[in-house]
């Protein structure tokens, strides 16, 4: 109200009536004032995130639960930030240090008979989403969590937009879902949803029964009830702002990848466009002044150019650089088993669509030189400062998810293949740490996760074993997550053995499980986090690989996976890892042609900190270790010094 | 009112009660309402001479005074009219009611171009709550069973198969000392059918047909000022149920002011807002702050207003008759607005006016409500389609320039012996906006009369005739090739044998009436209805019924 008369003012202020000038007699803690944005963090590798779909994970305010549907998982549950914040003593408890929560932005309401509870369904990006709570809410959120040195990461999506728009293929002005033809070689029948259309290169195009009549108009949707309304701000609600192509169908064709609809109706947006990525910059960093969070958690990362990735990462830590917070993580989602495809969002080469179709394996258009590349990027450049090859911090480990959580630690298949994997990343993933970024390589800190909510969960892949085989498969897998280089990332839930299948049912209310601190998968991460805590090795350490084997039946070392931790940023700290993820019997650490050899010397006592299989072993000559692991356990072994 | 403020008139008690008694006895048969009937009615008694303003008691003893003077002229009054009633239709007695009614000290013309009789009066001003009441309630149906339904094809038709309805009106009225002035408070609720004991369901069909308040001689002794929402309107045709000049239903108010006796002038402006989207459109908009959800935003939203000015004057002919012309106006405006026609495309509306003049000629005999009334008006623009109807079939311009609606109208009523006579008729054209002829434009026309005789003091007999017509703007091919405008006639006779306690009388309510009915429609007439409508099919119809009609006290009749 900066045209209210000082003296009007005054009084209004005193009366709590001022309006623009405060709250009045209204508490809106420190919602009011700018923040001032802090580092909270020191070393990302240090943390344990745990990831938070906020709707199903605590439900702290009733007042918000509009909708809510208990019968349907679909729908909204009524989980919020408040109830997060309530909890945070349990998730202390388990050893969680960074939150990953679900988008917070302002989401189509339902479309489909599905809710936007999940958060990946953006309406209004300047806006909160009421069923989770406000801003007020928000920053007590982070407040909180940073008073507990706990962090806080936020998802976001600069791929694609809700169901904003639909393709009107009939001219009729209104949305249809039809059938079209009559099934003969001329008019075959074809299904449609103007919806969500399949992908067209040309883009969308309208036709009617006399043939296609050119691109498909774009009508925005207006159904305030559903939340199907123009998207915010205002650059969105042009056409222009999207790639108009239809829902990808095949995620192998480049074109289709990048430009293409997320299916669901989600509309692509043209982040090529310099007004996009700028808005997109924009919009997410203010966030972060709004709320002092610590780090992004990226959505369809491989669905969006590198070079937007080049732009946004770079451009978003300069803003924060200038607010004065440093070390913010931004780490992606990259839904795809290939290694090389998911490091190539984090690696500083200029890559083009032409490296992008060849991750893809499919033929590509010859990408111009780096510096032309860099030159037509510049044109985005508003602030002098020339775009480089930096990226992304991390991405999750999606390849891990497959070639080892699945098909090592579920299936049983040889520990050779994580060796390969693993062996791979240091070549296929960033070798230097952006420049203002975390500090670390991206090769060094992949996000390691079993499940999350796009997959099914890592007991319910399993369910066809026994309940206590199951449970030993998943305790073995979060072993490896714990002590594998990089940052574990716990699902939610996960703790307390839940067990869904496919979204939605990989997404249930976790208040239902009562928050059990007694449960035994709460404990054994509880352990996990302890001894990565205690042990810098665990979080800090280079990694070398001592063992892996072929050997998936009755040969001595069979499901053997052995590696140690040592040198890199952890100091004198050093652990050797052993697993057997063999289902059926003990294995070893030896064969009749072939010792395990590890760097620490002959004599040096390790310790199972672990408890899987014996309380001590003594390296022996030559650095040989021979240790007996029972089926689907593993050891974590560290020098006696370091124990006491 | 502060207790202290008002005048108390303990110790005129007996007299009062006995006035109020014979006043009752008068009142219980007076005409009807809103869209009930009112023959022409008397205009209410002018207020006595107000009391000087100054705080002495002297002045206070004075005004005192100056009322029972008032008062007992008013009693001597009521007790030759019972005198008189009574020699000619007994009545029973009525419990005293509280306070007496102001008389205007002025010489009057006889009141009212058809009432003759205290019957016909409009209740006057007398302290305290009153109570009044126009109904009709009707069982009855066709001769196969099925439900009574209007079977008219005029606008204006029978109102003998109209179905139930009632006003029931309380009021508060309270004399000022301080300001020798007259305050009413009118509250009128209307049900309509269905009622509860035919439907079952427990729920009525409600409206809010007065609600106002009226202050007399506040200022000025023979100014009125109302404001509320009011019916407001003049005198009807009864047996069409049909106010041919004047009948508006606006929220608002007016005035009038008596210049000499019987001159009369009626100013009044308001406003409405009929239910339709080219007055209010509401459209889904998301909350606001980020809520989730929707609630709606009235983009139009836009009101019609109405004035009206009214000038009538009653000479008198001989001791008790009359002659009553009326010159009638209204102004209807509504401003300009725009609508969605698209989400967030918006289309402008321009703004409209109309207009109306009238007049009327009302002769009167002053005895048993016998008068002809004669009436014509011309409505042009937005008037033409009346004050609480949206236009349609807009002119280019999306305005409804070029609507006309014309009416011409003859009613009466005539009592002689045991034999009484109702004329109902007019004619009237209408054509809406939209160049061209259409189905909306009409002409249409009705002669309806109703003899009555009575069979001593408590019972009679009505027949009913009418004939109408209606021709309306769309052409139909003949068999011959050639093609004529959609005509359509209709007949009914209509027998109605009744009690009526009040005794003799058109306008003597209540009545306990048996109804019949007998409908003969042309083919023209059964083209009016869609395919497997009933009266598309029927030539003839024959209506049973059984009912009752009543109206006493109730200011729905007044003429101002």
């Amino acid at each position: 109200m900066t045209n209210t008369h000082p003296t009007l003012s005054r009084l209004l202020a005193t009366l709590g009536l001022a309006v623009g000038t405060g709250g009045g007699c209204m508490d809106f803690g420190d919602a009011e004032e700018p923040l001032a944005l802090q580092t909270h963090v020191d070393d990302w590798r240090d943390e344990v995130i745990y990831q938070v779909l906020v709707d199903r994970f605590a439900n702290g305010d009733v007042s918000n639960d509009f909708g809510v549907r208990y019968d349907d998982l679909a729908r909204y549950q009524g989980g919020d930030w408040r109830g997060l914040r309530q909890r945070l003593d349990y998730l202390q408890q388990l050893g969680v240090t960074t939150l990953w929560i679900s988008p917070i932005i302002r989401n189509v309401e339902t479309d489909a008979n599905v809710d936007g509870y999940h958060g990946y369904w953006a309406q209004d990006l300047t806006q909160l989403n009421a069923h989770f709570g406000d801003i007020t809410e928000l920053r007590a959120l982070v407040d909180d969590a940073h008073a507990r040195d706990m962090k806080i990461v936020v998802d976001i999506v600069t791929n694609h937009v809700g169901q904003a728009f639909y393709y009107d293929l009939n001219l009729n002005g209104a949305p249809d879902i039809n059938f079209q033809g009559n099934g003969s070689p001329m008019n075959p029948t074809r299904h449609y949803t103007e919806y969500d259309p399949d992908f067209d290169p040309r883009g969308v195009q309208a036709f009617t029964s006399l043939g296609e009549a050119g691109p498909a108009p774009i009508v925005f949707q207006y159904d305030p009830a559903t939340g199907h309304i123009p998207p915010n701000p205002a650059l969105l609600r042009d056409p222009a702002a999207y790639n108009r192509k239809g829902r990808t169908y095949d995620f192998d064709d480049p074109d289709q990848l990048l430009h293409g609809d997320f299916p669901g109706g989600l509309k692509d947006l043209d982040t090529s466009r310099c007004d996009v990525k700028q808005l997109l910059v924009d919009v997410f960093v203010t966030w972060v002044e709004q709320t002092d969070i610590d780090g992004f958690r990226i959505d369809t990362v491989k669905h969006v150019e590198y070079a937007f990735w080049r732009f946004f990462t770079q451009r978003v830590r300069a803003r924060l650089a200038e607010r004065g917070k440093h070390n913010f993580l931004m780490f992606g989602e990259v839904f795809d088993g290939r290694d090389a495809l998911l490091g190539s969002f984090t690696r500083h080469d200029i890559l083009g669509t032409g490296d992008l179709a060849a991750a893809l394996g499919r033929p590509g258009p010859v990408d111009p030189s780096d510096e032309e590349q860099l030159a037509a990027e510049a044109e985005c450049v508003t602030d002098g400062v020339p775009l480089r090859g930096d990226q992304l911090d991390s991405v999750f480990y999606f390849s891990q998810h497959f070639q080892a959580v699945r098909d090592v630690f579920q299936q049983s298949q040889s520990t050779d293949r994580i060796e390969a994997l693993w062996t791979a990343r240091a070549t296929n993933w960033g070798d230097t740490p952006n420049e203002d970024g975390i500090g670390v390589a991206p090769r060094d800190m992949p996000i390691n996760f079993l499940d999350n909510h796009d997959v099914p969960r890592f007991l319910y892949n399993v369910r066809d074993r026994d309940a206590q085989t199951q449970r030993k498969l998943l305790h073995n897998a979060i072993a490896l997550q714990f002590t594998a280089q990089g940052v574990p990332c716990i699902y939610y839930g996960t703790e307390q053995g839940l067990a869904g299948g496919n979204d939605p049912a990989n997404r249930e209310r976790l208040w239902d499980t009562g928050f059990d601190v007694t449960h035994p998968t709460f404990a054994w991460v509880q352990k996990l986090a302890g001894l990565r805590a205690k042990y810098r090795s665990l979080r800090r350490g280079g990694l070398q690989v001592l063992w892996s084997t072929t050997a998936v039946a009755d040969e001595a070392d069979a499901g053997i996976f052995a590696f140690e931790r040592l040198g890199g940023d952890g100091g004198g700290s050093y652990a050797v890892v052993v697993f057997n993820t063999n289902a059926t019997k003990a294995s070893t650490t030896r064969t009749e042609t072939r010792d395990m050899v590890v760097t620490a010397p002959a004599g040096t006592v390790l310790v199972d900190v672990l408890g899987g299989g014996g309380d001590a072993v003594t390296v022996g000559d030559g650095g040989v270790l021979e240790v007996t692991v029972p089926a689907l356990s593993a050891m974590v072994l560290v020098p006696q010094a370091e124990v006491d | 009112m502060p207790p202290q403020h008002r005048l108390r008139l303990a110790a005129l008690a007996p007299a009062l009660a006995l006035a109020i008694t014979l006043h009752a006895g008068l009142a219980h048969a007076e005409p009807d309402t809103a869209t009930e009937p009112v023959a022409t009615e008397p205009t209410p008694p002018v207020e006595p001479t107000p009391p000087s303003t100054g705080d002495d008691e002297r002045a206070r003893t004075e005004a005192l005074e100056r009322r029972v003077e008032a008062l007992e002229a008013e009693l001597k009054r009521l007790a030759e009219a019972s005198a008189k009633s009574d020699a000619q239709t007994p009545r029973a007695a009525k419990p005293a009611q509280s306070a007496p009614t102001p008389k205007s000290t002025r010489t009057r013309a006889p009141q009212a171009s058809s009432g003759d009789s205290s019957d016909n009066r409009t209740p006057d001003y007398a302290e305290g709550f009153h109570f009044g009441s126009y109904g009709r309630v009707v069982a009855g149906g066709d001769h196969r069973g099925r439900a009574g339904r209007d079977g008219d094809i005029v606008s204006f038709g029978s109102r003998l198969d109209e179905s139930n309805y009632a006003e029931l009106e309380l009021r508060r009225e309270d004399y000022w000392e301080e300001t020798d002035s007259y305050t009413r408070i009118v509250a009128t609720a209307a049900v309509a059918n269905p009622m509860f004991h035919y439907s079952g369901v427990f729920a009525a069909k409600l409206a809010m047909r007065n609600l106002y308040i009226e202050e007399s001689g506040l200022g000025a002794k023979h100014l009125k000022v109302w404001a509320g929402s009011r019916m407001y309107r003049g005198d009807d045709i009864y047996v069409l149920n049909f106010w041919p000049l004047d009948n508006l239903n606006t929220l608002g108010g007016g005035l009038s002011y008596e210049f000499i006796p019987n001159l009369v002038l009626k100013l009044h402006t308001g406003v409405n807002q009929p239910d339709n989207g080219l007055f209010g459109q509401d459209v889904a908009r998301p909350r606001p702050l980020g809520q989730i959800g929707s609630q709606n935003v009235r983009i139009t939203d836009r009101q019609k207003s109405i004035s009206s000015i009214k000038l009538s004057h009653i000479f008198a002919v001989g001791k008790q008759g009359g002659i009553k012309p009326v010159v009638y106006g209204e102004l209807h405006y509504m401003p300009k607005a725009q609508r969605e026609r698209e989400t967030q495309q918006y289309e402008s509306l321009p703004d409209d006016v109309g207009f109306l003049v009238g007049t009327q000629l009302g002769l009167f005999t002053g005895k048993r409500s016998t008068h002809l009334n004669l009436v014509f008006r011309y409505a042009g623009g937005l008037a033409a389609y009346g004050e609480f109807n949206a236009p349609s079939r807009l002119a280019p311009d999306r305005t409804s320039k070029g609507a006309r609606e014309i009416i011409g109208a003859l009613s009466g009523n005539y009592e002689v012996g045991p034999f009484g006579l109702l004329l109902g008729s007019y004619v009237r054209s209408f054509r809406n906006a939209s160049p061209g002829l259409d189905v909306d434009d009409l002409g249409e026309g009705i002669v309806l009369v109703r003899p009555t005789v009575w069979f001593g003091k408590i019972a009679g007999l009505s027949l009913e005739g009418s004939y109408q017509a209606q021709r309306r703007g769309v052409l139909l091919r003949q068999p011959d090739g050639s093609n004529k405008p959609q005509f359509g006639q209709l007949g009914r006779i209509g027998l109605v044998p009744f009690l009526t306690p009040a005794g003799r009388g058109n306008y003597a309510r209540p009545h306990i009436r048996v109804l019949y009915l007998l409908t003969m429609r042309d083919a023209g007439a059964r083209r009016l209805y869609p395919a497997d409508d009933i009266y598309a099919i029927r030539k003839v119809d024959h209506f049973f019924g059984l009912g009752a009609e009543w109206w006493f006290g109730s200011t729905s009749y007044f003429r101002d």
